[in-house]
């Protein structure tokens, strides 16, 4: 009997285990920087990304506005005010057991001006940048956590 | 002496086989001191034993018990072997498992891990493996560009909203 027993704790276990793959979330960190030429403030929370930005862009001041992290399930669009006009939605649409796969929409008063659909795997860093910000432009950083 | 002979004559196949107590036994010895026709028959019985042994023993060095085994069990194994069918049978028999109260919940067991494991399966990834980061780019209203740069593993993705904005250093 105790063998019975044995056997569908493991199925269960086994059952659960498959469950929670099927149904498994991926943390994706989104950070929202305003990148400007109007004074030299590299802002200190950025201090990971400082080298990578300033090998890519010649912009001299970047702030970060807003950072944060969503638990992003299949196909369930999340949406991120990302300053004033700008909003952002972001839907996992693929995931594989070190890939995920996200589509990205900027919208700029309710208007798509940027869709995009993109693979994050570890260490991966996507920067999309370019909508007007005040005196500058907004920077998307994305970057996923498994 | 007649009846004795007699008497003891009954006596001499016991003896000589051994079965006889100690008294007959010393009764048909002496006997045997002064009768030389009891003396006779018994050397004819010793005679005939050793006639009869003697073969036999032989046969039985000459045959080969292992091979002779060796077939017995052959015999055995094949008359005990059951088909498959009489197999499970007996295996389901001997275990708790022919009740019905556990195969209940062994079924639905592996109907939910079928109902998990399928839709697994054969999910269907949305695009093949490859080495690019970014899938597809669009925009209806500015001109995009695509750097992606293996080495500090980032990849850009830049939007021109304006001529007037500042554009990527490379």
């Amino acid at each position: 009997m105790k063998r019975i027993a044995s056997f569908f704790i493991l199925v269960l276990i086994l059952s659960l285990s498959l469950a929670s793959e099927a149904t498994a979330q991926v943390q994706t960190r989104i950070r929202i920087i305003q990148a400007s030429n109007v004074g030299s403030n590299i802002d200190p929370s950025l201090r990971d990304v400082h080298g990578q930005l300033g090998s890519l862009f010649n912009f001299t001041s970047y702030r970060l506005l807003k950072d944060e992290t969503l638990s992003l399930s299949p196909n369930r669009p999340a949406e991120i005010s990302a300053h004033k006009d700008i909003s952002l939605e972001i839907t996992l649409v693929g995931q594989r057991k070190d890939m995920a796969e996200l589509r990205v929409m900027i919208k700029r008063e309710r208007t798509d001006i940027l869709n995009t659909q993109v693979r994050l795997s570890p260490g991966r860093t996507v920067l999309i940048g370019g909508p007007k910000h005040g005196e500058g432009v907004a920077i998307l950083a994305l970057s996923a956590r498994f | 002496m007649k009846d004795s002979c007699s008497s003891a004559s009954k006596l001499l196949e016991k003896y000589f086989d051994q079965e006889v107590t100690n008294e007959e036994r010393s009764l048909v010895e002496a006997h045997l001191l002064d009768c030389p026709a009891c003396q006779d028959e018994l050397k004819l019985m010793e005679g005939l034993r050793d006639m009869i042994r003697t073969p036999v023993e032989e046969a039985v060095q000459k045959e080969d018990f292992p091979w002779v085994w060796q077939k017995i069990e052959r015999g055995i194994q094949l008359e005990k072997r059951p088909n498959w069918w009489k197999s499970l049978r007996s295996w389901l028999d001997i275990t708790p498992l022919h009740k019905r109260r556990v195969w209940i919940p062994a079924i639905a067991a592996i109907a939910i891990l079928i109902l998990i494991v399928t839709p697994l399966l054969f999910k269907k990834t949305s695009s093949y493996p490859g080495p690019f980061v970014v899938e597809y780019v669009e925009s209806q209203t500015n001109n995009v560009m695509v750097y992606e740069s293996e080495k500090s593993k980032v990849t850009v993705i830049w939007l021109f909203e304006g001529p007037e904005m500042e554009s990527p250093a490379s």
